[in-house]
């Protein structure tokens, strides 16, 4: 059974090469505009792995990963932040928060497969 | 003469030769006598016996010529002599009238009453007595007359000299004991009249200056007068005053005294010494000013200059006193343009300007104040140079530390937002390089396309803003157009705050600035308006209207609010509540800096908890009228 993965940012491009990228992967991916509707879906169906924005409107990245983090019942799903800040404080309070990994953007594909890679060999 | 000729001459009553004796004696006694000083018969001491002796020689003259039985009625020139000197006429008259009983007596117990002259010589008993008093009434009126003359002056001059303000001491000379003092001694001194009567002059100094006050003494003497002001006056319980002394010396009938004449000058001179000390302090602190000072009259004319002056210059006093200020120091032929003194001249009100002298490369704050006399004549000027070439300096690198800083802001928020589309171009740049079938290809494009047209209008818009930020010319500005440039800047830096943007914009006319310094008015008023609303959402209201000769500029958010204790320092440079690195407190600084330099004005409402706006009004460009 292939894994599922969420991705959640404002930026409909963004979304879309993701999209791509991890369907051809052989994920199952389910698309969020924003944190609110992100935390709706999350809660709806099991993910085994959350890409995530920071900077977003409604609920921001940060605010996703505390919740997600704060729920015993998801609390082990992996998150990977994505941010457009190069900020080495951003990239602290993520990991403070519970987010399990950081990419700045733009980053190539083999950033991203790095990154799922890291994700899943920590999950099994 | 008279006298000798009736005691020795023809039918002489006088016949021994003792009494020839005593008549000459008496009569060269008499003689000398007339020679004596006037003043000495006015002193009773000397001239009653006088007159009692010169009574008994007269007595014992007729006793020994044995015609005292004829002649006694001579004793009644005596009685006129005692008359004139007599104060009091009733003794005067008790002694007439016992002269006049013992001469009766003396006439009835020789016999002579009952004589062939009997009833010449009875007639002589009332003579006598009516002559004294006649004489002594004469006399007495005469002599009150004149005494009464004598008090009158003597009650001045004891006025005179009792009330005087100054201390007067009468010293004899030569003992140099104290004859006479004045209240006002008393007073000053404390010591008692009694205790003055038994000092002397030396008493009156203290005892270390003793040396000083004998070449004094020896100076009026040698002189007659003289005044003095730097000997000390002793007082009764040895404190001692500084003293205006003058010594005269006088003459009062035959005798001489010493007229000293004091003044305490305690106060004076301590008045003198801080006015003189006060004066240095003045011109220490004229000196010690850092900045120039100087005092110039209307036309220019350098009358005075501190220290600070020379030094700038490096120049001399005398190279600069009476000479023109713009000639002296900056090598002119005219007052500089734009010099505070010549407003002060025109309106007689302080004025201030900054100046920059490229003659001696500073920028210099001129202060300029009027100094009138009391009809309003403009006497002097005062003026305040002040340098503030490095404060310039360093109000420029702030300035322009501060555009950076914005600069930084929005470059981090522009760096955001390239990197959105970018992240963008990257993936689907590779998602076409693996894509094997070229027809979806297409789509994949145009969304490389799309993303890199949104990073080229970002790119513009930083072009505008660097390109309005450092143009110095002024222009014809759309305010709606600068404050949607401003907007848009403050919206890619802070994209998360989520705010809703209201703008009511009425059709305004244009103004006249920079348009750079406006954006950057705009770009910190809406910055601040979305940092009030961090973490809170909110409304941001940009409004716009035309007054009569102003164009009217609303920033108003929704957000925290200033507390009222802080409303009034917002526009202070360096003001700020955010923490240390996170503000320069210097943005509303700048905002309001620009504001007055284009004439405009700039208020604040805020409630706490509710809100603030900004109001701005610029003037109305009217250049093209």
């Amino acid at each position: 059974m292939s894994k599922r993965i969420l991705i959640v940012d404002d930026e409909e491009v963004i979304r879309k090469f993701l999209r791509i990228h991890l369907t051809k992967l052989g994920y199952e991916v389910t698309e969020a505009e924003d944190g609110e509707k992100a935390i709706e879906k999350i809660e709806g169906g099991k993910f085994d792995l959350i890409i995530c924005d920071v900077m977003m409107p409604n609920k921001n990245g940060w605010e996703v990963v505390k919740e997600v983090k704060s729920n015993p019942e998801l609390n082990e799903i992996p998150i990977i932040l994505l941010t457009a800040k190069n900020d080495e404080v951003d990239m602290f309070k993520g990991y403070e928060l519970g987010a399990n990994y950081y990419m700045t953007k733009p980053f190539t594909k083999d950033q991203l497969l790095y990154g799922l890679k890291l994700m899943f060999e920590e999950a099994s | 003469m008279t006298s000798y000729l009736i005691l020795l001459g023809r039918g002489r009553v006088v016949d021994s030769n003792l009494s020839h004796l005593l008549v000459f004696g008496y009569l060269i006694s008499n003689v000398i006598i007339t020679f004596f000083p006037s003043s000495w018969f006015s002193n009773p001491r000397f001239f009653y016996p006088l007159v009692i002796v010169d009574t008994g020689v007269v007595l014992l003259g007729m006793y020994l010529s044995e015609k005292m039985v004829t002649d006694f009625y001579l004793v009644f020139f005596m009685i006129i002599i005692f008359a004139s000197m007599s104060r009091s006429f009733k003794l005067l008259m008790f002694i007439g009238g016992a002269t006049a009983l013992l001469y009766g007596f003396l006439l009835y117990s020789w016999g002579l009453l009952i004589s062939e002259h009997g009833s010449s010589y009875a007639l002589r008993i009332p003579f006598i007595f009516i002559m004294t008093a006649f004489y002594g009434y004469l006399v007495q009126t005469l002599t009150s007359e004149k005494r009464r003359e004598l008090s009158i002056s003597e009650d001045k001059y004891r006025g005179l000299f009792e009330n005087a303000n100054e201390g007067i001491i009468i010293l004899k000379d030569p003992s140099l004991q104290i004859a006479d003092v004045n209240r006002e001694v008393e007073k000053v001194t404390h010591y008692a009249n009694e205790e003055l009567l038994q000092m002397g002059y030396f008493d009156l100094f203290r005892p270390e200056e003793n040396e000083k006050a004998r070449i004094y003494l020896n100076e009026v003497i040698e002189k007659g007068e003289r005044r003095v002001d730097d000997l000390s006056l002793k007082k009764r319980d040895g404190a001692f005053f500084e003293a205006d002394l003058s010594i005269k010396r006088i003459g009062l009938g035959e005798e001489s005294f010493f007229q000293m004449i004091f003044r305490d000058i305690t106060e004076k001179k301590r008045l003198e010494r801080k006015i003189i000390e006060s004066k240095r302090n003045l011109e220490a602190i004229f000196d010690g000013i850092g900045d120039q000072l100087s005092i110039q009259s209307p036309d220019f004319e350098i009358l005075r200059v501190n220290k600070s002056v020379i030094e700038r210059h490096s120049t001399t006093f005398t190279n600069l006193i009476g000479r023109k200020c713009y000639e002296a120091y900056y090598q002119k032929t005219s007052p500089c343009q734009g010099c505070p003194l010549s407003v002060t001249i025109g309106t007689r009100q302080p004025a201030s300007s900054t100046l920059k002298f490229p003659e001696i490369e500073k920028v210099q704050q001129i202060f300029s104040y009027p100094v009138s006399d009391e009809k309003g004549k403009l006497l002097y000027l005062i003026e305040y140079v002040k340098d503030v070439t490095e404060e310039q300096r360093l109000k420029e690198q702030l300035i322009q530390s501060e555009k950076l800083a914005g600069i930084g802001i929005l470059a981090s928020g522009v760096a955001h937002e390239i990197n959105n589309p970018l992240s963008g171009i990257i993936g689907m740049a590779e998602i076409v390089l693996e894509e094997e079938d070229p027809s979806k290809n297409r789509s994949y494009l145009m969304d490389i396309l799309t993303c890199g047209q949104r990073i080229a209008e970002i790119v513009n818009g930083l072009r505008a803003y660097s390109r309005t930020a450092k143009g110095g010319e002024l222009g014809a500005i759309d305010l709606h157009e600068v404050l949607e440039t401003s907007l848009k800047m403050v919206q890619l830096a802070t994209k998360s705050v989520p705010v809703e943007v209201i703008k009511k914009f009425r059709p305004i006319e244009k103004i006249k600035a920079n348009p750079g310094e406006i954006q950057q008015v705009f770009t910190n008023l809406i910055t601040n308006a979305f940092q009030a609303m961090n973490g809170r959402g909110g409304n941001l209201i940009l409004s716009s209207r035309s007054l009569k000769d102003f164009v009217e500029i609303k920033v108003s958010d929704s957000g925290v609010g200033i507390s009222p204790r802080y409303l009034n320092q917002i526009f202070d440079p360096f003001f700020t509540t955010k923490k240390t690195g996170e503000g320069t407190g210097l943005g509303l600084n700048i905002v309001y800096r620009i504001v007055t330099k284009y004439e405009g004005t700039i208020e604040v409402e805020s409630t706490e908890g509710v809100g603030t706006t900004f109001t701005i009004k610029f003037p109305k460009w009217r250049d093209e009228l």
